[in-house]
């Protein structure tokens, strides 16, 4: 009997896809990891629904409504969720703006910057998805799995991870190739 | 002290009582993580990285103030220790801005190493985002409260080794914060000596030095090597951190030495800034204004032709850096005063040194040796501070003398014609006139003698302290020296009644200022001054660039008519002054020893290799004999650690009636 790849899918939240970049540099290793999973919705494939998967990779901090949503969304469908990289697992970059208010951020970045021509002072935001008032990491919104700090995680690191939770164990990154930048 | 013996992850150890449980792991190889802990500073116990679990006690200890106690059961490496450990980490990371990815010490951090060696892949803490001001009011340390963990490893080098205690805690609670001066910002502190040793102790990136940041973190470095600063007659043990080919990084060798590992605001900034300074590549020639470019060839023979008719008129000099190394010190004098007979040498520090070793000769003719180890400073308990300014000459002995003060409670006593350089601190403080400096150094000699007579309360109250003072030590300045020798051995003297003996030689401790003057005595410095008003055809200047050329050395090169100048930089107005220039190799590309003030020959290591056209100073010394005709001879100067021998005074050491002595030498 044939058994059914496992399926996995992975989304860009808050964070400058250094992550999924990292991801590729596993180089041709790709091709024996694609043999035994299949890929589904991830920002490499440009599906935009999750379907139902055994993995979930989270990349980037919840930094606003939607990207809460999407958190919610792939924890509901996967089995093991991943935080990939620091923004993920402590809120990374993105949370040097969490050390003044979100209205403030929107003012400074749309207003207030000695760059910025705005006389009229609009601040976008109508159609666009709120902003929380801190960008999280994403364990504060749901249950993760697997936290895989580093910004970003060694390729090597990554398809440590891949190659465990291939082989049914949950893993923890070793401390020697853990890192935090 | 009585042995103890007890037993550490199954490790049988044996330990001297009142060594704590982190002393006897070390000892043993046995690893304990520590955050606020340092070596060399009290430890305070407050990071909790180092408990560890003891047989029949419930609480967990923290190790690093714990004594180890005679059968102790430790265990370090439990899984509950583990736990506690992380958590604590988490603790700090959830605090603070902790985020690593934007923090110039990520790497470099101890609070990140050790997260990483307890796995923490997340924090299981709700994070604060609570703001903190970053101080970046000092022009060389920058001072980011959000990354602070508070171990106070800062506070503590700064009061216990620098003895400057600028930096404290203010508010409570969460809002603690490291403050400067009782509320200021470091860049408005009266008492910070901008010596960066908090910068150097810091675990995480709360204190950095702008220098030193973004140039790459330590284990980035291509190379680190140990060597000293040249900067002063102590000698500090420094490190300096290379990459692609750059000193990026120089720090103090932390661990048990007196010092603590500090340097002062001129190895820690003056070292590696110079290594951006504008070099002297190739010879030059002047030509006209400027200069040209030349061969090596071509200047070694202008220099031969110049030299050559004024060595036969006794017309010719040479004005050495004292900051040179014994080796090529010993080159000089044996190629200038044993092979060509020069009589004109002298050091930029010739006067300063002439008047100490006059100063001294009546001591050194009884067999003592005059001075003693500056760190004997700190084992002084009545410290008596002769026309010395030593933040100014010797900064790291001037922390000896306020951790003296400040901590052991030393008495400190300043006898000065100009200001009292420790206001505020001194037990006693003697004013005087140039003038009447002799004679109120006689006057406090004779009552600790104990005269009775003419004695004014201040003068006798003075006499008392260094009566009943076990160690006293008497710092003199180089003012005093340049002044009048006579000064030197009235201060000497005042040391001597005191009983000042230490095991090394008497407890004076002369502000040299070069760093190897002691080596610089018996090879360059003249037997008088003939810098002040002398007028040569040909003179010789070797230069380390490193310390800027006094008012006489200057002026005796422009009443020269033929100035050949050797030098590693491009410094003004010294290169102005030469008709060659010669280039040197820097500190950095030079290897020798220094006898320092410490009574050590320390050795100065090759940091990075000579670039540019550089000779040695032998090769050059060889091809210009070559030029002129004359055999290199052997250099008969005695190596400079024999000039004065480090032995313990008797009580035999008598006191010298200066005023009998100094007609002849003078």
């Amino acid at each position: 009997m044939i058994m059914a790849k496992p399926k996995i899918a992975s989304v860009w939240l808050e964070a400058c896809a250094g992550c999924h970049m990292s991801f590729l540099d596993i180089d041709e290793r790709i091709v024996d990891l694609l043999g035994k999973v299949e890929l589904t919705a991830t920002p490499i494939t440009d599906i935009k629904e999750f379907p139902e998967v055994e993995v979930g990779v989270i990349e980037g901090a919840l930094g606003n409504e939607e990207e809460l949503h999407l958190a919610k969304e792939l924890r509901e469908r996967c089995k093991i969720l991943i935080a990939w990289g620091d923004c993920a697992v402590f809120g990374g970059i993105n949370c040097m703006r969490n050390f003044m208010p979100a209205e403030q951020v929107l003012r400074e970045g749309y207003v207030e910057t000695v760059s910025t021509v705005n006389p009229e002072g609009v601040i976008p935001g109508k159609d666009l998805p709120a902003l929380l008032p801190h960008a999280i990491p994403v364990d504060r919104a749901v249950k993760v799995d697997v936290y895989v700090p580093g910004c970003p995680p060694d390729a090597d690191t990554i398809y440590y991870v891949f190659s465990e939770i291939l082989e049914g164990r949950i893993p923890s990154v070793p401390t020697d190739i853990m890192r935090y930048d | 002290m009585s042995e103890i013996t007890l037993v550490i992850d199954g490790v049988e150890c044996r330990a001297s009582k009142g060594e704590t449980i982190l002393q006897v792991a070390r000892k043993n190889n046995i690893y304990i993580p520590t955050l606020c802990w340092m070596e060399g500073l009290t430890p305070i116990g407050s990071c909790r990285m180092c408990v560890v679990e003891v047989a029949g006690n419930a609480k967990l200890l923290t190790a690093c103030t714990t004594p180890a106690e005679n059968n102790m059961q430790v265990s370090t490496k439990t899984e509950k220790l583990t736990n506690y450990r992380r958590q604590i980490l988490e603790l700090l990371f959830a605090g603070r801005n902790h985020f690593c990815m934007f923090c110039s010490q990520t790497g470099d951090c101890e609070l990140q190493r050790l997260a990483i060696e307890h796995g923490m892949d997340n924090v299981r803490y709700p994070f604060l985002y609570e703001t903190f001001h970053n101080d970046a009011s000092d022009p060389n340390i920058q001072i980011d409260h959000n990354r602070c963990i508070l171990c106070l490893r800062c506070i503590r080098v700064c009061a216990e080794k620098v003895g400057a205690h600028t930096l404290d805690l203010e508010k409570r609670g969460w809002g603690t914060n490291i403050t400067a001066d009782l509320g200021k910002k470091l860049g408005e502190s009266d008492s910070c000596v901008s010596c960066g040793a908090c910068a150097q102790v810091c675990p995480t990136g709360t204190i950095t030095l702008r220098d030193f940041v973004y140039r790459g973190r330590r284990h980035d470095c291509d190379d680190q090597v140990e060597s000293i600063c040249p900067l002063c007659s102590l000698g500090c043990r420094i490190k300096a951190y290379v990459r692609t080919g750059s000193v990026v990084r120089v720090e103090g060798i932390s661990g048990d030495s007196p010092d603590g590992g500090q340097l002062c605001h001129m190895g820690r900034w003056w070292l590696p800034k110079s290594t951006e300074r504008e070099r002297l590549s190739v010879p030059m020639i002047r030509s006209g204004s400027s200069f040209r470019e030349a061969s090596w060839e071509e200047a070694i023979a202008l220099v031969a032709e110049k030299m050559k008719p004024a060595l036969k008129d006794d017309r010719a000099g040479a004005l050495v850096s004292e900051l040179s190394t014994d080796e090529e010190l010993t080159v000089i004098s044996s190629f200038f005063r044993d092979t060509l007979e020069m009589k004109k040498m002298d050091g930029f520090y010739g006067n300063m040194l002439r008047g100490f070793v006059r100063g001294f000769k009546p001591f050194a003719d009884q067999g003592v040796r005059p001075f003693t180890g500056a760190h004997n400073i700190l084992k002084s308990d009545a410290i008596v501070v002769v026309e010395a300014d030593p933040q100014e000459e010797t900064p790291v002995a001037a922390s000896y003398i306020r951790v003296s003060t400040v901590i052991e409670r030393a008495k400190l006593i300043n006898v000065s014609a100009g200001k009292n350089p420790f206001e505020g601190i001194t037990d006693s403080d003697h004013r005087t006139t140039k003038k009447g400096m002799l004679s109120l150094l006689i006057a406090l000699r004779k009552a600790v003698e104990g005269a009775e007579e003419d004695v004014s309360p201040e003068v006798k109250a003075t006499a008392a302290i260094l009566r009943n003072a076990k160690n006293p030590v008497v710092v003199i300045g180089s003012k005093l020296a340049e002044e009048d020798p006579r000064l030197v051995t009235e201060a000497v003297n005042l040391a001597v009644a005191s009983k000042a003996f230490f095991e090394d030689g008497l407890g004076v401790v002369p502000m040299l200022r070069a760093s190897n003057s002691l080596g610089a005595l018996n090879t360059i410095t003249g037997e008088n001054d003939w810098v002040s008003d002398g007028q040569l055809d040909f003179l010789y200047v070797l230069s380390t660039g490193m310390v800027s050329e006094d008012k006489r050395s200057l002026e005796a090169m422009t009443r020269s008519r033929f100035v050949v100048v050797h030098t590693p930089f491009m410094v003004h107005p010294l290169v102005n002054m030469a008709d060659v220039l010669l280039p040197a190799p820097a500190w950095f590309e030079r290897s020798g020893h220094y006898c320092t003030l410490e009574g050590e020959r320390r050795r100065m290591n090759l940091v990075t290799a000579p670039l540019g056209n550089i000779k040695g100073l032998s090769v050059i010394m060889k091809e210009i004999a070559g030029k002129l005709g004359v055999e290199m001879q052997k250099g008969s100067a005695a190596p400079c650690e024999n000039v004065y021998e480090a032995k313990a005074p008797s009580d035999a050491a008598r006191t010298v009636d200066s005023t009998l002595f100094a007609k002849e030498v003078r």
